[in-house]
């Protein structure tokens, strides 16, 4: 229930509207009651008087009540259609918002096709029943209102009579109720099951096809939506017997009227016509409590869909800017790592006491065994994630209170999956910086070693990755990432394993031009090929979430310890060569 | 279908008595003759119980009709998607293809269950009422008739554009949809530029196009509606009790009858013809979804079995490349006279520059794509002339990207092999060099990845997808950069397991960190698209060519430090 005030909460900003809008339901409802009476009086007193001239009047009353109904009515369910609409953009606007500032965390832990649900279906629901259910909700409200006192107006017996089944069916209402609710929040579950594992699977289906799993992964498909089905089913089955019963009880109370009322009439204690219309009214009081079948369901809908929504938008980002941070636009680049502890979860140790310090204009080499916690130090310093303990400082300020985006901004990371976007390959470059020009763009993807094959696609920086475009391989996927990296004018340069699908050739004219550009900025560069990083500054040796060396690549070598055991082992051959040149 | 024609028709017919039973009863109410009203009453909640029934019947049957087509739309669709071939889903986005399975099936659902039934249902009433009341009063009935050609003629206005905004609506939905499944699940890209402020502004220009497109496609309707409903309830309505209400001071037509006339035209005629205008709209709004789906239904895999093709018995491993020529777009040759011949039990490397085709050269021989001309010969079977799936199984293919699954961690290894027990699945991890990493989790082999779980490093993703390729034992073992990530060390302990486990079986190994393969027994140099030199490690060194400058430019440190050494002793 504080979730249907909280989407209230929503209209707020159109309250106006939705006064105006109600205002035209209870227009609309009061339009609706002379018809009954009309018909009544012609019974009555027109037709047994041969009042021809009140039948013309009658018949352009009727047009005239007609005419103004049908332009408040439209009034009405554009104001609707439009306040719909317009929550719809509003939740949708606001959970993309926040999306969008929750942390990387919050993306690892979840399916892609699932957030997307919560951002496109779930407030489609709660569209429908904004759009559909308030609206009956309301009129129908409004309708019983003016109708009772109508008919107990009219005759207080015959009221009673009809009034008398109504218990019974909010009994039965009740009864329903319960059942349905727990059940719509499955279904909206199963559905997401079914948009998730959709997402994933088409995502993944090279590795579907390079397994020929494609039945295996239909069954497992024909599973979630068995599961959705099955549910669906129940829940129809649930509401068509709520609505059945309703029917019958509908009826009975109206044959009720009619036994009761003809007698009546018998007696003349009424007239037909009073009859006639006394049943028309009837009609109203007994048609919203079907429709609240339909409310009913579509209200448990949206309340499951708005729990998810809300919960979306509950989650706290885990990065957030701290109250008083400051935005800090031209840094130098030093960066501190001050006895930095990090953990994804607690008994899972990533970075253990990390003591690090960097000054800018460095070239920082990061080597070690897989998962040592290499891509975990570099997330730290672009502040993916905050440390558990310690603290990093970047120009001698603590990284949580600098401006996220200013600090964002500054650093220009690769990170170790390539990801590009379906637009042209200008706009994938310039996605760090959208007022770059064509000449910087050329810059930047010459600096990757990409301009020459661009030049050979016919479309040259206008063709389109992925949709109505091409796909590229994964070396030069790494290497339009890069130019991406190096468009914005980074102050801190992260390349994490950038290069590891690139061939030396190639590397070494990419790196030729990064050389260039690293000067004055602080870099950090992990990758396993030692070829790579033989010349930087000073190399990090991690292992098993510790520092464990720090030293130039000839320091290193000369010590015995994990370095020295990865230079022996991928320069073995090379060794056995020259060893075997030497002796023989 | 039937039983739901049947219960359709009944149910109509059901409506009917109700208003001649009233009508019955004001005659003679009018006329005071006596009727037995305990009957009549009984009479009304029969027939209400009656519809009760027969319409909890029916929505019953419908909506397992409607459930039933959607799960069995959704099924087709997703099965014949997963025949289709990798060039499909790398020309179309994801949310799109997303969209088309649950979103297009939706709305078809919803014509189905919705409006067909309610057709059939109208169609009865329809009929059934212009039969009586025709029968009752043909002139009265022609008057109410009247006002139809204004009904139909309001709706031929609409209709185009009701179709053509709903057209648009889908479109752009599309458009947001695909979007935001990317953008999504580039969070990591979209964070490290800071680029969320604009990710939502223009999230947000999307869903405002939106809004506008929605909101003229419901004033449309609504107008629409609108007019009919003052066309049908108002001016039907007027025009029925002014000419009914003369006839009736004529004594031409009793007042019960006039009561029924009115419930009759009203409830069970305009009703009917408005729904039966909205279906068409509903049709209008269905076809293109409709085509999206038949759009997809109709996609031809690009790479079929061929009807005789038969199936690959087991590989020994001869892999011949004749002449092979290809290109993902016409004109654009990616491979140019590619001339291969390996020896079953042979170790094979590609190396080359980024771009120059290796990872082509694989994709042919698991045949997600076809040559464009040539053959591939494997134990001399042409690989059209065989099943893609008996090929396909023969083959383990670790992938350049590695893409693991949002389950536990020993259901993604066991991808490899459906049916293989935790100890082969262990024994794989082992080989993999991963199984101390997994293990030392709490949850060990139970560990989720993604969702509600861990995420892995690079390194120790990469070490699963080999596993999962190991258990699969394939007769032919394809390693495409599947090693990158991995540091010399934790390589050469895998690279030992696959010597053990690929013994006397073909290998090929693509690989950019040369110390990978200097034990090849065919080292493949590769440019732009062509084989510039093949042999073995010495050889190639020996030749002095590309192979040997790269060589030169990745061992150089390591030549010069051991000449250093060399001179020092
Ligand atoms: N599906 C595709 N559609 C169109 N062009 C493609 C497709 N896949 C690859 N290409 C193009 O074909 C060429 C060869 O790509 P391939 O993936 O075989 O290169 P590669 O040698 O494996 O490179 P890398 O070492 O960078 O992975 C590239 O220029 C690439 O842009
Ligand atoms: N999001 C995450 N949630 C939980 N655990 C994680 C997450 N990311 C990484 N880990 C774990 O933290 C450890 C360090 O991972 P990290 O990615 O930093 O390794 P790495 O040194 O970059 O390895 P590689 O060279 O393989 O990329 C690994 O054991 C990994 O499983
Ligand atoms: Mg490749």
């Amino acid at each position: 229930m504080s979730n249907f005030r909280r989407l209230l909460g929503y209209l707020r900003p159109y309250r106006y509207r939705v006064f105006l809008a109600v205002f035209l339901m209870f227009m609309v409802t009061l339009t609706a009651l002379p018809l009954p009476r009309i018909i009544q009086f012609v019974i009555d007193r027109v037709l047994p008087h041969h009042m021809w001239h009140t039948l013309n009047w009658i018949f352009w009353i009727i047009i005239g009540i007609y005419l103004f109904r049908g332009i408040v009515s439209f009034s009405l369910n554009y104001l609707i259609g439009w306040l719909g609409q317009r929550v719809v953009f509003d939740l949708r606007f606001h959970s993309y918002r926040h999306l969008n500032r929750l942390s990387l965390s919050y993306y690892d832990q979840r399916q892609t096709g699932k957030i997307m649900a919560r951002a496109v279906d779930d407030i489609n629901v709660i569209q429908y029943m904004i759009t559909g259910g308030f609206v009956t909700l309301i009129t129908d409200m409004l309708t019983l209102v003016l109708v009772i006192p109508v008919i107990f107006l009219m005759n207080v017996k015959l009221a009673l009579i009809a009034m008398a089944v109504v218990p019974i069916y909010v009994f039965n209402y009740k009864l329903f109720l319960k059942k349905i609710r727990p059940l719509s929040v499955e279904i909206r579950k199963s559905w997401d099951a079914l948009i998730g594992t959709l997402q994933e699977k088409i995502s993944g289906i090279t590795v579907v096809k390079a397994f020929v799993r494609e039945n295996f992964e239909t069954e497992q498909f024909i599973k979630t939506i068995r599961l959705n089905y099955d549910l669906q089913m129940t829940q129809a089955t649930l509401n068509r017997i709520l609505a059945a019963t309703a029917t019958i009880i509908r009826a009975v109370g109206t044959g009720l009227v009619y036994w009761i009322g003809a007698k009546l009439v018998g007696v003349h204690t009424l007239k037909v016509g009073e009859l006639v219309a006394f049943t028309g009214y009837i009609g109203y009081l007994y048609d919203p409590a079907l429709r609240l079948v339909d409310f009913n369901v579509q209200a448990q809908w949206a309340g499951a869909s708005m729990d998810r929504v809300f919960e979306v938008l509950d989650t706290r980002p885990e990065i957030t800017d701290a109250p008083n941070a400051k935005s800090m636009s031209n840094l130098k680049g030093s960066v501190t790592f001050r006895h930095v502890s990090f953990g994804y979860s607690r008994d899972n140790q990533a970075l253990i006491d990390i003591n690090l310090d960097v000054q800018p204009g460095e070239v920082i080499a990061i080597v070690g065994p897989s998962g040592a916690g290499k891509t975990t130090l570099v997330n730290l310093i672009a502040r993916f994630y905050d440390a558990t303990e310690g603290a990093i400082l970047i120009d001698g300020v603590d990284i949580r209170q600098i401006r996220l985006e200013s600090v964002r901004r500054q650093i220009g990371y690769v990170s170790q999956e390539s990801l590009l976007f379906s637009v042209s390959l200008a706009e994938n470059i310039r996605y760090g910086r959208n007022d770059a020009t064509r000449e910087q763009i050329i810059q930047a993807a010459k600096n990757a070693d990409l301009h020459d094959f661009i030049m050979t696609l016919p479309d040259g920086y206008d063709t389109k990755i992925g949709e109505e475009g091409i796909k590229l391989s994964v070396g030069q996927k790494q290497r339009m990432a890069i130019a991406r990296a190096t468009l914005t004018n980074p102050r801190i340069l992260i390349l994490d394993d950038a290069t590891s699908a690139l061939d030396s050739k190639t590397e070494a004219n990419v790196q030729a031009a990064l050389e260039k550009l690293m000067k004055g900025r602080t870099n950090f560069v992990i990758a396993h090929r030692l070829a790579t990083i033989m010349n930087a500054d000073r190399i990090v040796v991690m292992d098993k979430g510790r520092i464990v060396d720090i030293g130039t690549h000839a320091e290193l070598v000369a010590r015995e310890g994990v370095y020295q055991n990865l230079y022996n082992e991928q320069f073995k051959s090379a060794q056995d060569e020259a060893l075997a040149e030497l002796l023989g | 279908m039937v039983l739901i024609a049947i219960l359709t028709v009944i149910t109509a017919g059901l409506g009917l008595p109700g208003p001649l039973i009233v009508a019955h009863l004001i005659d003679s109410l009018f006329k005071h003759h006596s009727i037995n009203l305990f009957l009549v009453f009984l009479a009304l909640v029969g027939i209400a119980a009656g519809t009760g029934l027969v319409g909890y019947a029916l929505t019953f049957a419908v909506t397992y009709l409607g459930q039933q087509f959607k799960m069995e739309m959704r099924r087709r669709l997703y099965s014949h998607m997963q025949t289709l071939s990798l060039g499909y889903f790398e020309k179309n986005q994801i949310g799109k293809m997303m969209s088309n399975i649950t979103n297009d099936v939706a709305t078809l659902d919803q014509l189905i269950s919705g409006s067909f039934v309610r057709l059939m249902q109208d169609s009865a009433t329809l009929i059934g009422v212009l039969v009586i009341v025709f029968i009752k009063d043909w002139k009265l009935a022609l008057v109410a008739l009247s006002v139809s050609p204004f009904y139909v003629a309001n709706y031929l206005l609409h209709i185009g554009h009701i179709k053509k905004a709903a057209d648009d609506v889908r479109e752009e939905r599309d458009v947001m949809l695909g979007d935001l499944q990317e953008k999504l699940a580039g969070a990591m890209v979209v964070k490290s530029y800071a680029k969320e402020r604009t990710e939502v502004r223009q999230f947000v220009g999307q869903t405002r196009n939106l809004l506008d497109l929605n909101v003229d496609l419901s004033m449309l309707g609504t107008r629409l509606w609108t007019i009919a409903e003052f066309i049908g309830s108002g001016c039907g309505v007027a025009l029925i009790i002014w000419y009914g209400g003369r006839e009736e001071m004529m004594n031409r037509l009793s007042p019960g009858n006039l009561v029924a006339f009115i419930s009759f035209i009203t409830g069970y005629m305009y009703g009917p013809i408005l729904r039966l205008i909205q279906l068409n709209d509903q049709f209008a709004r269905t076809n293109a979804a409709l085509n999206r789906i038949f759009g997809t239904l109709d996609t031809e895999p690009n790479i079929q079995n061929k009807p005789e093709a038969k199936v690959m018995p087991d590989i020994k491993g001869h892999v011949e490349y004749k002449h092979v020529w290809f290109e993902y777009e016409p004109g654009q040759p990616v491979l140019k006279d590619i001339n291969l011949d390996i020896k079953p039990g042979m170790m094979v490397a590609f190396v080359g520059q980024s771009g120059s085709g290796k990872t082509t050269m694989i994709n042919l021989l698991s045949r997600h794509y076809d040559v464009t001309d040539g053959a591939i010969l494997v134990d001399g079977y042409d690989l059209r002339d065989v099943t893609i799936d008996s090929l396909r199984k023969q083959v383990g293919v670790v992938i350049q990207e590695t893409i693991l699954f949002n389950t536990s961690i020993r259901e993604n290894i066991r991808y490899g092999k459906l049916d293989a027990t935790n100890e082969e699945v262990e024994e794989a991890a082992r080989a993999a060099n991963i199984a101390h990493v997994i293990e030392a989790l709490p949850k060990g082999y139970d560990t989720l990845i993604g969702e509600s779980g861990i995420k892995l490093s690079g390194g120790e993703k990469q070490r699963i997808a080999i596993a999962r390729a190991i258990l699969s034992d394939p007769r032919i073992l394809v390693l495409d950069e599947a090693t990158s990530s991995l540091d010399s060390e934790t390589e050469s302990l895998i690279q030992e397991a696959l010597d053990h486990l690929m013994k006397g079986r073909t290998s090929f190994v693509v690989a950019h960190r040369l110390s990978t393969i200097v034990a090849s027994d065919l080292i493949v140099v590769m440019e732009k698209g062509v084989i510039r030199e093949a042999g073995s490690h010495i050889e190639l060194l020996q030749q002095g060519g590309i192979y040997a400058s790269l060589y030169n430019q990745q061992f150089k440190v390591a030549l010069e430090s051991r000449e250093a050494e060399g001179v020092k002793l």
